[in-house]
C-alpha cells in the first residue's frame, strides 16, 4: 500500500462514452475534478475504454481513483458504489471485448516492470440508459454528481493528497 | 446487462427443447449473449448470437454541423475512433466536392496505417494470440496476455507495449489525441507535418517493420509449426464458403485508406467493383426477429437466409476478405507472406475463418511498410495540406477499411451543411451473417446427444473472436475475458449442468 504521504503520485481516471447519455458520468465528473483540482498534484484524464489503456493511463503513479457508470441494479439510478480490485469490476468501460481486465492489465503490468499504482479506488454510478445517444445524463444520474465528485474528494482528503477543509468558528461580533 | 435467461426477441426453443445460453456475466449491460437450442435428441437446432441496440443516432446526428461528424463519429466507439474519424473526413470530402491535396492524403494516410499496425498488434498479442500462441486447449486462466509473454518471453512483451505507444504517439503528434482524433477536415488536414516529426516517423516506421516481421515469425513458428493448430484453423468447424468483400487500388491491391470496393463469389470470381457512393447498389441490409444487429448481404444477389455459396448474398469483410478479394499486396515483404498463406491454405480464396489471425499479421506487415513508404515521401512535410471547399454541399459518402472490415459514412445535409440524414455501415454488420452461421456450426460441432464439451466456450468464442467484431460501434460489448456461463436447461426448464468460466 501506498504510503500516506502529499507527495504521492495521484491519477483520477474518468472512463466512459460522452455520446451514450449515462455512459458520460465518469467523463463528467472528470471534467468537474480537473476543474476543481487544478493548481494541485492530482492528475485527472478521461478514457473511452479502461482494459489495456489502463496500463498507459495508470503508469508511474502510486494511487489512483476510476470513475465509471455501472448497470448493476444493486440500488436506484445515481446509487454510488466503491470498488477496489480485489473485486469483480463490471463497471461499463473498465473491460472490453476487444481488451483485457484490470487485474490481467495490473499483472501485466508488474510482469513488465511498469509501475503501477499500489492502490486503486473505482467509483461506480448506478446508471439508468446507456444505450440512448444522448448527451445528457438521466436526472437521477445528474442529482449524483456532487455527491460523487465529493466522494473522490474525500477519498483524496483520506489519502492526504488533498487538504481536509478546516472547521473555522464563526467569527466573533466586534464589539 | 443481462437480467434473466431469456432476451427480448429470442425465440421460442423449438419443439419445447432446451436452451443453452452462453452469457457473459449476468450483471453486465450490453454485451453480446450467445442462445443454443437443443432439440429432443440433446443435439443443437439453432444458435444465435445476440447484440443489444444503441439507440437514436441519427436522430442525434441530425441538426449537427456536417463538420463535426469526424469528431462525433469518432467517439461512437473508443475501439475504432480513428477508423469513424476517418470514414467521416472522407464522407465530408465527397460533401464538399474536395480532393486533399498530396501532403493532405499522405498525413492522412500516415495516421491511418499507424492507426491499423497498433490495432492489428493489439488483437493479435491480446486477443487472437491466446487462443494460438498459448494454445485453444489451455486453461482459460493462462489463456491471455501474460499466458503469451510466458510462452514468447517479457522481453518481446516489452517490445509490443513499447511499439503501440510509439504509434500512438504518432497518431497524437500527427492528428491530436488518438481517442478523440482533430486530424481530418473536408479537403486534407488541420496541420502540416514539421520536418523533424518526419525523421522520427521514419525511425519509428523501420522499427515498426521490423517489428511485425518478428510478429509474423511468432506466428509461423508457434502456429504454422504446429500441426494441431493448422488442423483447427482447416477443420470444417471454422469454414464457410461465402462472398467476399474489400477495397483495392487501381493495381487490384488492398487498400485501407482509399479506393474501390471489390466483390468476389466463394469459388473467387469478381462480381463487382464500385466506388462509395454506389454502395446502396450493392449493400442491403437483413433484419432478424431475434437480434437487434442488421446483417449486411450483397444486393445483386439476394438474402437467401443464412446459407453458404455463391446464390446466397452473405459476404464477408475483414482481414481475410480484403485479402481474398485482391491480387496482391502492395509492399514487398507483405507480398512474400500473402503468397505463402495462400500457398499452405491451398489457393484463394480461403474460406477458414480462423486464417483471419494470419491475414492480420499480413496487413500488420503491410501497414507497417506503408508506413514506411509514407514516412520516406517528401512530400509529407509539404505545408499545403488541405484545399478550401467552395460547393454548397448536399451528399456526401466516404468509405474505408477499418481493422474489422470496410466502414461506410453516408450525410445528407442542406445548403448550410446541417446533417438531415446519418447512416453508417460499420464493420461488424458486414460480417454478422457469416458470424451468426459460425456460432451456429461451432455449437453444432461440439454438442452432441446430451453432451456438451467442456471446450464449448472458447471454441464457441473462437468463432467470432477471429472477426474481432465490433459491437461496440452498435453496442458495448463486454465478452473478452469476463466470466462466461453455459446452462443448459431440461425440457421442463430445470438446470441439467452448468458450466462456468470465471
Amino acid at each position: 500500500m501506498a504510503a500516506d504521504r502529499s507527495d504521492a503520485r495521484v491519477v483520477i481516471v474518468g472512463l466512459g462514452n460522452p455520446l451514450l447519455t449515462d455512459d458520460a458520468v465518469g467523463v463528467r465528473a472528470a471534467e468537474q475534478l480537473a476543474e476543481r483540482l487544478a493548481g494541485t498534484s492530482v492528475d485527472v484524464v478521461q478514457s473511452a475504454w479502461g482494459g489495456m489503456r489502463f496500463v498507459d493511463l495508470l503508469a508511474g503513479y502510486d494511487r489512483a481513483v476510476i470513475v465509471d457508470a455501472i448497470e448493476w441494479r444493486k440500488g436506484p439510478p445515481g446509487t454510488i458504489y466503491r470498488l477496489t480490485p480485489d473485486e469483480a469490476i463490471p463497471t461499463l468501460r473498465a473491460v472490453s471485448y476487444h481488451d483485457v481486465s484490470l487485474g490481467t492489465a495490473m499483472a501485466l503490468g508488474r510482469t513488465l516492470d511498469i509501475p503501477l499504482p499500489a492502490e486503486i479506488v473505482f467509483f461506480a454510478v448506478e446508471a439508468q440508459e446507456t444505450r440512448a445517444f444522448g448527451e445528457q445524463l438521466t436526472p437521477a444520474v445528474e442529482a449524483a454528481l456532487p455527491e460523487l465528485v465529493r466522494r473522490v474528494e474525500a477519498q483524496l482528503m483520506q489519502w492526504k493528497v488533498l487538504g481536509v477543509p478546516t472547521c473555522t468558528k464563526p467569527a466573533l461580533p466586534s464589539t | 446487462m443481462t437480467q434473466a435467461t431469456t432476451t427480448a426477441g429470442a425465440p421460442a426453443a423449438p419443439g419445447g427443447g432446451r436452451k443453452i445460453g452462453i452469457d457473459p456475466i449476468t450483471r453486465l449491460e450490453g454485451h453480446g449473449k450467445i442462445e443454443i437450442f437443443l432439440d429432443g435428441k440433446g443435439d443443437v437446432s439453432r444458435a444465435f448470437m445476440q447484440v443489444p441496440e444503441l439507440r437514436g443516432f441519427e436522430r442525434f446526428a441530425q441538426g449537427r454541423l456536417a463538420e463535426d461528424m469526424p469528431q462525433i463519429t469518432s467517439r461512437i466507439c473508443g475501439v475504432c475512433p480513428t477508423a469513424h474519424h476517418m470514414a467521416a473526413t472522407k464522407a465530408l470530402d465527397d460533401l464538399y466536392q474536395v480532393e486533399p491535396p498530396p501532403a493532405g492524403k499522405a498525413i492522412r494516410e500516415l495516421v491511418y496505417n499507424a492507426f491499423m499496425a497498433e490495432d492489428h498488434a493489439l488483437h493479435f498479442y491480446f486477443l487472437g494470440g491466446p487462443d494460438f500462441v498459448v494454445g485453444p486447449q489451455a486453461p482459460a486462466a493462462e489463456r491471455n496476455i501474460l499466458g503469451v509473454i510466458a510462452k514468447v518471453g517479457t522481453e518481446t512483451g516489452k517490445t509490443v507495449i513499447a511499439m503501440r505507444r510509439r504509434l500512438r504517439e504518432l497518431i497524437a503528434i500527427a492528428g491530436g489525441k488518438v481517442i478523440h482524433p482533430v486530424l481530418g477536415l473536408p479537403g486534407g488536414v488541420a496541420k502540416p507535418i514539421k520536418p523533424e516529426e518526419q525523421k522520427q516517423f521514419q525511425v519509428l516506421a523501420a522499427d515498426a517493420v521490423k517489428f511485425a516481421q518478428f510478429t509474423l515469425q511468432v506466428f509461423e513458428d508457434v502456429v504454422l509449426k504446429n500441426p494441431e493448430y493448422v488442423k483447427l484453423i482447416t477443420s470444417d468447424t471454422f469454414t464457410h464458403r461465402t462472398h467476399y468483400m474489400g477495397m483495392v487500388d487501381d493495381q487490384d491491391r488492398p487498400n485501407f485508406y482509399d479506393g474501390k470496393l471489390k466483390v468476389v463469389t466463394p469459388e473467387g470470381k469478381e462480381i463487382a467493383r464500385f466506388a462509395a457512393r454506389q454502395y446502396l447498389d450493392f449493400v442491403a441490409e437483413h433484419v432478424e426477429p431475434w437480434s437487434y444487429m442488421k446483417f449486411c448481404y450483397l444486393k445483386p444477389v439476394g438474402w437467401k437466409g443464412f446459407t453458404e455459396g455463391a446464390e446466397s448474398g452473405i459476404y464477408a469483410v475483414a482481414p481475410l476478405a480484403r485479402l481474398n478479394v485482391a491480387s496482391g499486396m502492395a509492399t514487398p515483404l507483405a507480398q512474400q507472406a500473402y503468397e505463402k498463406m495462400y500457398q499452405v491454405l491451398g489457393g484463394k480464396p480461403v474460406h477458414h475463418t480462423l486464417g483471419n489471425h494470419w491475414a492480420r499479421v499480413i496487413e500488420l506487415l503491410y501497414a507497417t511498410e506503408r508506413l514506411q513508404e509514407i514516412a520516406a515521401d517528401p512530400v509529407l512535410v509539404d505545408k499545403n495540406v488541405r484545399t478550401l471547399p467552395t460547393v454548397k454541399p448536399s451528399e456526401g459518402i466516404g468509405v474505408v477499411e477499418a481493422p474489422r472490415g470496410t466502414l461506410i459514412h453516408h450525410y445528407k445535409t442542406d445548403e448550410r451543411g446541417v446533417i438531415t440524414m446519418a447512416n453508417l455501415i460499420v464493420a461488424t454488420q458486414g460480417n454478422a451473417a457469416r458470424m451468426a452461421m459460425g456460432v451456429e456450426k461451432a455449437a453444432k460441432g461440439l454438442i452432441s446427444g446430451k453432451q456438451v464439451s467442456d471446450g464449448l466456450l472458447n471454441m464457441v468464442e473462437m468463432a467470432f473472436r477471429a472477426y474481432d467484431p465490433c459491437l461496440g460501434c452498435a453496442t458495448h460489448s463486454l465478452l473478452g475475458e469476463m466470466p462466461l456461463e453455459v446452462t443448459i436447461r431440461g425440457p421442463e426448464g430445470e438446470v441439467v449442468r452448468v458450466v462456468r468460466r470465471d
